[in-house]
Parts: structure tokens; sequence; C-alpha cells
């Protein structure tokens, strides 16, 4: 297992470093960059940004340094933003976003299963339909439109929820962004959950359960559900990446100020190092996630070699 | 009541099947795969079933059983110990499933469940059907494991099936479903997908079953040599119902239906007589 | 050859006109969901394309005395107005032509790079197909849409960049579809013949790969250009992507979303032309999967 872990870890660093590369020169390429010269800097951020990459240093120097930096959890100063670095701004927004993240990952994985299974066992009934007609629904209405959807009907309309705004992690401030957030995820998942729920149940080894006078819930539980849900385990991945850019719209909706309101920021106002700052730490949570996938993966299929 | 009075007065008789219908609902209309089907299995007896793939001989089995595809339906008699199991509810014909009845599947590789080690996969059914516990279970599982000849019987409890070859998954199904002591098994093309040597080796653990356990044994197949080698009743199936049933070496020497002497002829002559 | 014959090669040969693409089109058109949504996207694009020009207002036409007019179907508003008097219906027509076509253009770039990576891969295999489907994975490993938004800002909100930048991220899955189809083409045995012919290699990917995997690359498309659409709509959305005074779908429920308040018909409407289209996009594309590829029955 160990062995495992370490060599899908070994991967994982050429593949951050491409990423880092990527988003380097992206910075030195840009116009108006923090590199160029074209530009009318506050004197401060300029020494800053000298300080930070040496920029009298040949080119190779620069990115060691650079990456160097990274390893220590140091992004560079903000373009903008005159008196914070980029890690700070980023560890301001990550309790919101985190916690939004978080829990909508856990609840459309767990709502988006549920609904497939019971989808697929009661297959063609009204549930069924039902579910797939509310879930393409789901797919079809994207987040931007559903979330002001939601909040003119229950903050509105019916003044139950606050509109938006964070106040300290409030649950009744967290119920829509977070229900918006989950909603297309949870289509997404319980369609998946139906059709691999489905192909297990009309599997030879179902087959065999069944010829062995098992219970239908018992079968479910010990002989469905494990198989089925590996699809959904390998869906954790682009459900995060999902999750990720939908929380970039959520945030902007609700006015929460969470690391995606600073990234929207930054890109409008061509803020170089907080823009990819934000990136290399969604591509890491990434490569981390994948990471993590694999493991559950071996754990659940014993065909999977580690 | 004429059946159940049947089963009185010969105790021999384990299932007996009356003007047995198998339908398939598909877009293009109903399908009806097996007709009228009549036949009966008797205690300490192997039924072999041949018959061309579509015969209807699979789905004949799969209707007593509840295995039909959800687009397929069932109608007519089928008595076992004095149940229905056409019309009965599914809560009692699971009763009867994997307890009395024992099914063995055509494809050893894809039948078993991929995540479960063997030993689960066989202790599951005895801990369901005679609520005893997982390690009695496992007990009786190494049992029935030396009945099917498994070697090293600790290892393989532990293993998972990707880790079985086929011959020895099939034994697995075999033991599977030995494990409560049933009346009656129902195997569909246990040795197809198995290479020769193996098909031997699985066929005289049948011989061995039908021989030692006082069982009725259902042999289907579409070769005929394998029925010849085990069964001593034979039914012929095309098209969904029954051309010929008899005793097999009867069957077998003189047929009286010209598909089943055309099915003869398709032996090459140096196997057996 | 007499008579008799000639009549049976030629029934044969009708046999044969009755392909795999007229039986898919008859499965595809007894799917009453997927006929129903190619008349409403038809119906919607030819409206985006030639409505504006029956309308009596441009999508620009600024009018100080009818501000927020709600949906009225007497003073030719039939969706109503936004905060600068604009007729909503003629600006959604008109951001239906730019999603549109964003949608199929950028869905053209991406399906031209992944065909071509992915038959590269595939055909040639070994070392080369590992290293190409690496950077695949490696690139899957981004959270592509932050990918894009990141090209915008260093290339310019230009209207041109925004497909190619939405192409350059959404070719991944069609160049795993295709090298997947392709390494299953070539163990085929008419691909045998043809190289026993002595056919070059790339004769061999043009005349009988790339023909034999039309039917997954169509069900992709359509698959792909919903999610191109709404890509398009969430950069617009944040204001990365189309700019004033051009719009947008996304643009448009962007503005009507700051303003759901006071005009609700704002968000409404350009939310469900969306929605509407998006929905269709998707049963035509389940349908034409079932139809190309009927392994149901």
């Amino acid at each position: 297992m160990i062995k495992f872990i370490t060599k899908r870890i070994l991967i994982a660093i050429p593949t951050l470093l491409i990423i880092v590369a990527f988003s380097f020169f992206m910075m030195r390429i840009a116009p108006g960059g923090p590199f160029t010269n074209e530009r009318a800097l506050p004197p401060e951020i300029e020494n800053n940004i000298k300080a930070a990459y040496n920029l009298d240093k040949p080119v190779y120097e620069q990115f060691y340094i650079y990456i160097k930096n990274l390893t220590k959890g140091d992004f560079g100063p903000s373009f903008k933003y005159k008196d914070f670095s980029v890690k700070e701004l980023i560890l301001n927004g990550l309790p919101v976003s985190v916690t939004l993240g978080l829990s909508s990952i856990i609840i459309s994985l767990f709502i988006g299963s549920l609904l497939g299974i019971i989808a697929a066992i009661n297959r063609n009934t009204i549930f069924d339909y039902s579910v797939m007609g509310v879930s393409l629904l789901g797919i079809c209405v994207p987040s931007f439109v559903m979330a002001p959807l939601l909040s003119l009907f229950f903050s509105l309309y019916l003044g139950i929820l606050p509109t938006s705004g964070w106040n300290n992690g409030n649950i009744m401030n967290l119920i829509l962004p977070i229900t918006a957030l989950s909603l297309p995820q949870i289509a997404v998942i319980s369609r998946m959950m139906r059709a691999s729920t489905i192909e297990i149940l009309n599997s030879n080894f179902i087959r065999t359960a069944k010829s062995k006078g098992l219970n239908s819930s018992y079968i479910i539980r010990k002989h469905v559900i494990r198989a089925s849900i590996l699809p959904i385990i390998e869906y954790l991945a682009p459900a995060s990446a999902g999750l990720m850019t939908g929380s970039i719209i959520i945030e902007q909706i609700f006015g929460l100020p969470g690391i995606g309101r600073y990234f929207v920021v930054g890109a409008l106002q061509r803020d170089y190092t907080l823009v990819s700052g934000v990136l290399i730490l969604y591509a890491s949570l990434l490569i981390f996630l994948i990471l993590i996938t694999d493991i559950i993966r071996a754990i659940l299929d014993p065909r999977v070699k580690i | 009541m004429p059946l159940t009075q049947k089963n009185i007065k010969n105790n021999n008789l384990l299932l007996d099947i009356h003007d047995l219908n198998v339908f398939f609902n598909t877009p293009e209309g109903i399908s009806h795969v097996v007709k009228d089907v009549n036949f009966n299995i008797k205690k300490g007896t192997c039924l072999g079933v041949v018959g061309e793939s579509g015969s209807g001989k699979t789905q004949t089995f799969f209707s007593i059983t509840g295995l039909l595809a959800n687009n397929g339906y069932a109608e007519g008699e089928a008595f076992f110990k004095n149940t229905n199991l056409i019309t009965c509810s599914n809560e009692e014909r699971r009763g009867f499933l994997g307890k009395s009845i024992g099914f063995i599947f055509q494809d050893p590789m894809t039948s078993l469940t991929p995540h479960l080690k063997i030993g689960d996969q066989l202790a599951e059914i005895a801990i369901y059907h005679k609520k005893i516990n997982k390690k009695k279970a496992l007990e009786r599982a190494i049992e029935v494991m030396d009945i099917v000849k498994l070697p090293s019987n600790r290892d393989i409890i532990n293993s998972y099936p990707h880790e079985l070859s086929g011959g020895m998954k099939q034994r697995i199904m075999i033991a599977i479903s030995l494990m409560c002591e049933p009346d009656l098994i129902i195997a569909d093309e246990p040795t197809t997908a198995l290479d020769v040597t193996t098909q031997a080796e699985i066929l005289n653990i049948f011989n061995d079953l039908k021989n030692n356990l006082n069982i009725g044994l259902v042999l289907i197949s579409h070769n005929i040599g394998v029925i010849a080698e085990t069964s001593n009743e034979v039914l012929v199936m095309k098209d969904g119902e029954i051309l010929e049933n008899g005793e097999t070496s009867k069957v077998l020497t003189k047929p009286e239906n010209k598909y089943t002497q055309h099915l003869l002829s398709c032996i090459p002559p140096w196997i057996g007589n | 050859m007499n008579k008799n014959n000639v009549k049976i090669v030629e029934d044969y040969a009708n046999i044969k006109g009755r392909s795999l693409w007229v039986d898919a089109r008859r499965r595809l058109f007894k799917n009453k969901a997927a006929v129903v949504s190619l008349i409403l996207l038809f119906f919607i694009a030819f409206l985006s394309f030639f409505g504006p020009f029956f309308l009596k207002f441009s999508f620009s036409d600024t009018d100080w005395n009818s501000i927020y007019y709600p949906p009225n179907l007497n003073n030719g508003h039939f969706l109503g107005t936004d905060g600068n008097g604009r007729d909503l219906l003629v600006r959604i027509l008109y951001g239906g032509r730019l999603s549109l076509s964003i949608g199929v253009l950028a869905t053209l770039v991406s399906v031209f790079i992944g065909v071509i990576y992915g038959t590269i891969a595939g055909f040639f295999g070994g070392k080369l197909d590992v290293f190409m489907m690496r950077v695949v994975e490696i690139l899957y490993a981004m959270p592509y849409l932050i990918f894009v938004i990141i090209l915008m800002v260093v290339f310019g909100r230009n209207i041109y960049f925004l497909f190619i930048a939405i192409g350059a991220v959404e070719w991944l899955t069609m160049a795993r579809i295709v090298r997947g189809q392709t390494i299953s083409l070539k163990e085929k045995e008419f691909i045998e013949t043809s190289k026993a012919l002595g056919q070059s290699n790339f004769m061999i990917i043009w005349k009988h790969i790339i023909p034999n995997l039309a039917g997954p690359i169509i069900v992709y498309i359509t698959l792909m250009v919903p999610s191109v659409i709404i890509l398009e709509s969430f950069l617009s959305f944040l204001g990365l992507g189309v700019q004033e005074p051009l719009t947008s779908w996304g643009v448009l429920i962007s503005e009507g979303s700051r303003e759901m308040e006071t005009a609700w018909w704002l968000l409404i409407f350009p939310g469900l032309f969306m929605t509407i289209t998006l929905a269709s996009l998707n049963f035509i594309g389940d349908g034409l999967r079932d139809a190309i590829d009927p392994k149901e029955y």
C-alpha cells in the first residue's frame, strides 16, 4: 500500500511541475504582466515583485526560486492588493470555500447515489421517471440560472432565507449556496449511479445471488452497491473540479468571500500572481483527489492491483 | 388437485411441470419462447436437456426459478414440494432457491461477485437459509469444497474470484449449490465455457453427485456427448417445444423424431456409443 | 448473367442500401423526445438567426420611454424591456445567435484537435500512445475552467479567442473516445486487408478509420455543444466572456439576475431559452446514441 501511494505521489510531482511551469511562463508572456516593462505600478509593488522573482537573474533561476517559494507556500505578492500576499488572500477565502465545497461534495455524493440506486431498483416506475426528469432539469439548468431562481423564490418571495452574505458561516446563509452548488452534481451522480446499478443488476453475478434465494435488500447491500459505486468514485475528482468552478459563480452570486471571489476579481483586474496562485492550489487539490480516488478504488475493487 | 395426489402416490417425483409457457415482451411484440411444455424430474436421476441455442431450454428453467429477465413472464404449473413455483409469491420461491434448488450457470468467469471473498460467497447462503453462524457456515463450505475436489481449501476461501481459474470457479459454483443439501440441482451449460480437460473433470463431479447423493439433477446442454455421458433421461427441445422425452439410452439409440436423428448425426463417429 | 441473377444482385444492393445510417435515422425518428427536441432546436436556431429581421426593434436601440416594460403582447415588446429600454426578445435572439455559434464553432475546434490527436495515439500505439495519453491525463487534472479564465486574462477578452480557448480545453474527452475506437478498429480485418494491400498509414486513417468514427463523434458533438454553451455563458456571466454591446445568453442571465427584484422577466426568459436549448441538445444526443449504437435491444 505504501509503495502504491509513493508511486502515485511520484507520478503526481511532474504533473504539478508542468502546471506550475505553465502558470509561471503564462505570467511572463502576458501583456501588462508583472514581468513586462510597459506597466505603471505603484513602486512598492514593483519592488516587492522584483524582490520576489529576482528579475535580475536568468529565467531558469527565476523559475527555480519561484518553485522554491511555492514549496514554502509562498505564492508571491498580490499584484493588485497592495498590502497582501497571495497566500494571505487565499487563506482568507479558504474557510468559506472549504465549507462550501466539502459540504456540497458530501451532500451530492450521498443524495445522488441514493437517488440513483433507488431509481435503478424501481426502474420504469413513477419514482424513476421523476428522479430522472428532475435530474435532467438539474443538468440543463446551469447553476448561474438556478442560483438566482432559488434566491428569487426563497429569499425574495418567501423571505425565509437570506439572499446573500457569509455571516460567519451561519447555516441559514449556507443553505441556498450549497443547494445551488450541489444540484447539478446530484443530477449527474444520480444518473451515473442509476446507469451503473442497472448494469450491475443485469450482471451474471447478481443472477447467481438471486439463485441463492437471498432477499433483495441483502443482495443490494452486499453484492450490488460496492460494484455499482465504482464509477462514482472515479467521478470524485471531476465532480470536485465541477464544484470548484461552480463555487466561483456561486460565491459571486451569493456574495461569499471565498477563493472563487478573489479569483474573479483577480482575473478581471489582471492580478496574475493571485490568479496563478489559485490555479496551482486547485490543481494540487485535484491531483490529491485523484490519488485518494485511486486508493479508494483499490480498496473497493480487489481486481485493482496495488 | 390431481397433481398433488400424484405427488403423494409417487414419492420419487421432485418437479412436475404442466403446460408451461414463457413469453417475452419485445419492441416487436410478444415473443413466445416456451410452448406448452410438460415433463417431470425424479429423485436420483439426471435429466439431460438438449437443444440448439434459442430452443427455450434455459428459459424453461429460468421461469421455474424466477430468474427470467424483466420483460419475461411465465404461465402454467411447476410443482415442487406441493408448491407451484410459477404462481407462488417471490418470498415462497426464495425459500426454495439456494436451499432446496441449486442453480449452476453457464459462465463461471462472470457468475461470482468480484468484490467478495469466495468464503463469503459460499457461507452467506448457509447463513441465510440455515440461520447458522459464520464459523459453522465456513466449516460447511470446506466440506462441500471437498465434494467438488478443490485443493487447499483455506487458501481458496480467502481469495477473490479473479484469482481462480475458470474450472475452479465452476467448482465453486457447484459448491455453492451444494451448501444447503438441495433436492434438485439445475446446471445450465456448466461445461460450455471450459476447456476439454476441465470439462471432463466437472462432468465427473456431476456423475459423483448423481450417484452418491439422492438428488435430482438437470443438465442443460447443446452438447449431446455431455448428455449421453451423464443423464438417464433426456429431453430434446426445439423452438420452445419438447420434441422427444424418454430414457437416454432409448432416445439416443432409436430416436423417433427427425430432429433428434439430425442432432445425433452431427456427432462425429469417433465419440463413444 | 441472366435476368434472374441481375435481379438477385440488385436486390442485394438494395438491402445493402438500408445501411447503418438509414437504420439509425429510422430509430431516431421513433424516439419522440428526440424528434420534439430536434424541432424545438431548429425553431430556436431559426428564430435566432432570422427572427431579428422581422422585429421592429434592434438589439442596441435604447428607449428611455420604455424602461422595464413587463412582457406585453400589445406594444410589441413581447418579452418586455430591460433597464435601458431595449427589447428583451431581440436581445435574446441576438444572444442565441452568439451562444449557438460559439457552441458549434468551439465544438468543431475541439473535435478537430481531439480526432487528430486520438487517431494518432490510437493508430500508432506503443510509447507514443503512452506519452500522448499521459499528457491528456495531466491536462485532465487541470481545473479547466480556471485554465480558460487564465487564457482569457492573458490574451485579452476577444470573442474569437473565446472559442479557441474553449476548444483548446474541451478536446480531451474527444481524444480519449477516438483513441479507444481507433484501437478497436485497428484490429478489424478490413484494416489488416488495407495494410496487406500496401496502403499508406495516412490513407488508412483517412479512408477507413475516420469514417468509422463518425457515429461516436456525432453523438459526442451533440453532447459537447451544450457544455460549450454553458461554458461561454459561465464566462460571460463573470464578465470574462462576450463584451457589451454584444450579448449572449450568459450576459443576459447575468444582467437578469442582478435585476430580478425589479424585473423578473430579464432572468426568466433568457434562462428559459437557454434551458430549452440545452435540454433539446441532451435529448438529441441521447437519442442519437441509442439510434447509432442500439445495444439495449
